[in-house]
């Protein structure tokens, strides 16, 4: 099962979710077909010719450092950003072929900082999710109530319908935001650090709602996560990226060890296998140029200051 | 136990729902009373001495309310009827005309304000943000300077100016696509040599009284409109406003930021082009009769998002009302406080406006998010 789904190289892994998984992988929903990304500003992309393949019904988590190009390749599979190159499809069909609002039925995106006006209200907020429903003239479509009393219930917001969202604490408001994305009631479902900045407790809210999206209604959650353990318990596939190229991919317990940690994020770590998945307790930074040489570069740095002070 | 906490739930947003509505109605209702009192008023006091009954024994003249061609001769331009009286000449080609431009000048400027708010993301913006206001006002002091011969199409170049103002901010934006904070960069672009090269006109004017209707063009003023006013507003305002409601709903969206509109499936530049030609012609409609009245589309935004909340919708219909009662109500302030001098309308609203904002300042904490 796992022979080849696992590769320590960019390359070879690329081929690991699609083809070779017959018997448990469902057919992949999302491809990225050599994909090359990047922002009008900067000359070289950022993500360069990737290949990915997002199972359907399936919840697959992007990890990877700082600035190795998740939430680039998130909008890369949203057609947020138009691909330098390569394709991305959604169900076989070119994303950016599709008209906007049929866009917007299908796939959802909730980016990573979202600002909402202050005085409108929680159930304002859900109901714009159901913005790509309506027609130009339409004011309200059919299914809007109920999209959005579910939207409302699965994200656990009912108590918080009629407070005014300026009103509301990070976490609730990252909930809200959640139900919003919910009522937009799409297939596949992308979501930006859905988790950073959260307490505890609002983390597992968030990550029992991509469960429950996943178990009750076949959604395709695609989410990057910055704390690796979260991302081994609740995804089905975990996407290493580094540097703009997909490190590796494949279930949580092959892709979350010790020497890809090392190798994608440059730390020590341990990976301890426990009931509910790899946990990863971080133990050191590598410094791969000067290694073990950390202290005293801040010696010399003091040496440096106090001179400066003397003068 | 649940259908308990169910039947709850459907109470409170019962309750939550006619709350919305209740205080909807009331900025209405209190806008209706204020435009009410106003209108009394503007209609009973002026310069020329009618008895109150005489006043609105000629409004309410069947005479003229049932007739063809005083109707025709007010929203057509055709020549008045011979047997018009002079208190009806009073009342009814300068009192009334004046209530009505400023009914539509209050509407155009607060609904285009609020809409301004959205899409720049600011509650400090004002129709007046983007360049429109320059553009009209530098078209306004080359035409007094040097193309007198066009004076009697200030209305229409004024707007002109001010449309072609807002494309050049829009030009100057844009890279990629433009943003909110661009935008208004670019307005202060424009907005700052606009000014330069407009206060400059005004030392190659040496006429006084063109210096005169120049300061009060540039201060907004109801001074001496007619029916001329309304027949110049009246289409474009309800072109404009119905447009807005039209796309409250897209509002709404673009009010969530660019990166969730676009997920949600808008193409958002298209989109926000679209909503701020609307604001545009809004304003220019408001520009070309009154001039650049400040601050009725920067506090009547601000005040009605504060009773109302934010659903566009609401906020629209609550400037709708809120605007006329508002510049209405300044213009009684404008024609009869030092009466027979009658200021232009725009310092009483910057009178208005000023203490206003103290007053949030030092109430609020997070004064200019929206």
């Amino acid at each position: 099962m796992g022979e080849n789904r696992m590769s320590g190289e960019s390359g070879s892994s690329n081929e690991s979710m699609g083809d070779g998984a017959d018997e448990l992988r469902s057919q992949p929903i999302l491809n990225a077909d050599e994909l090359v990304v990047g922002y009008p500003s900067i000359d070289e992309p950022v993500i360069d010719g990737q290949t990915l393949a997002v199972p359907a019904g399936e919840v697959t988590a992007l990890i990877g450092p700082n600035g190795s190009g998740k939430s680039t390749l998130l909008k890369g599979l949203a057609n947020r950003l138009e691909p330098d190159d390569g394709r991305v499809l959604l169900d076989g069909q070119r994303v950016d072929s599709f008209e906007s609002k049929e866009l917007a039925r299908k796939l959802g995106r909730l980016s990573q900082q979202n600002t909402a006006p202050d005085t409108i209200t929680v159930e304002e907020l859900v109901k714009r999710g159901r913005y790509p429903h309506r027609g130009f003239f339409e004011s309200q479509a059919d299914g809007d109530g109920d999209a959005v009393d579910e939207a409302i219930a699965m994200a656990g917001v009912k108590h918080l319908r009629d407070r005014e969202v300026g009103t509301l604490s990070g976490g609730q408001t990252q909930l809200v935001w959640i139900a919003m994305a919910l009522a937009q009631d799409t297939d596949v479902l992308l979501l930006d650090e859905p988790t950073t900045f959260l307490d505890p407790r609002h983390q597992l809210e968030v990550m029992r709602v991509v469960e429950t999206l996943r178990d009750e209604s076949e959604t395709t959650v695609v989410l990057v996560l910055h704390d690796i353990s979260q991302a081994a318990r609740y995804a089905d596939s975990v996407v290493a990226l580094k540097q703009g190229s997909i490190h590796a991919s494949g279930p949580p317990e092959v892709v979350v060890t010790e020497d890809l940690l090392a190798d994608v994020f440059d730390i020590d770590a341990k990976v301890i296998e426990t009931e509910h998945g790899p946990v990863m307790v971080p133990l050191n930074p590598i410094d791969a140029n000067h290694p073990s040489q950390t202290g005293e570069t801040e010696v010399l740095q003091r040496g440096d200051s106090s001179r400066n002070g003397q003068e | 136990m649940v259908e308990l906490f169910d039947r709850l739930a459907d109470r409170r947003a019962a309750a939550s729902h006619w709350y919305a509505s209740s205080t909807l109605a009331g900025v209405t209702l209190g806008s209706i009373a204020v435009l009410v009192g106003a209108t009394l008023l503007q209609v009973s006091f002026g310069a020329f001495p009618l008895t109150l009954g005489d006043a609105w024994g000629a409004v309410f003249d069947p005479r003229i309310l049932f007739s063809f061609e005083a109707w025709r001769a007010f929203l057509l331009g055709a020549d008045n009827p011979e047997w018009f009286t002079q208190q009806q000449h009073i009342v009814w080609n300068i009192r009334l005309p004046r209530i009505l431009v400023g009914v539509l000048v209050g509407a155009n400027l607060a609904v285009s304000g609020a809409i301004f708010q959205i899409i720049t993301r600011n509650e400090l913006a004002s129709p007046y943000i983007l360049g429109v206001s320059d553009g009209a006002g530098l078209v306004v002091l080359v035409v007094l300077t040097a193309f007198s011969e066009f004076l009697p199409f200030i209305p229409v170049l004024a707007a002109i100016g001010g449309g072609a103002a807002f494309l050049l901010v829009y030009v100057i934006a844009w890279k990629n696509g433009t943003s909110p904070v661009r935008l208004v960069l670019a307005g202060v672009i424009v907005g700052t040599v606009f000014g330069s090269v407009q206060r400059a006109l005004f030392f190659f004017i040496d006429d006084l009284s063109t210096v005169m209707s120049a300061q009060a063009w540039l201060s907004g003023s109801l001074l001496n409109t007619d029916w001329g006013e309304v027949r110049i507003a009246l289409p474009f305002t309800v072109l404009a406003l119905t447009l807005a409601f039209v796309v409250t709903k897209e509002l709404d969206v673009l009010a969530l930021g660019e990166e969730t509109a676009d997920s949600l499936g808008m193409p958002v530049e298209k989109m926000r082009f679209a909503v701020a030609g609307i604001a545009v012609l809004s304003t220019a409609a408001a520009i070309s009769v009154a001039g650049l009245i400040g601050f009725v589309g920067l506090i009547v935004p601000h005040m009605v998002r504060n009773i109302v909340g934010g659903d566009s919708r609401r906020l629209l219909l609550g400037c709708l009302f809120l605007g006329p009662a508002l510049l209405v109500g300044a213009d009684v302030g404008a024609r009869l406080a030092l009466s027979p001098i009658q200021l232009p309308v725009g310092i009483i609203t910057g009178l208005v406006g000023g203490p206003y904002f103290l007053y949030l300042m030092r109430k609020t904490e997070n004064l200019g998010e929206v």
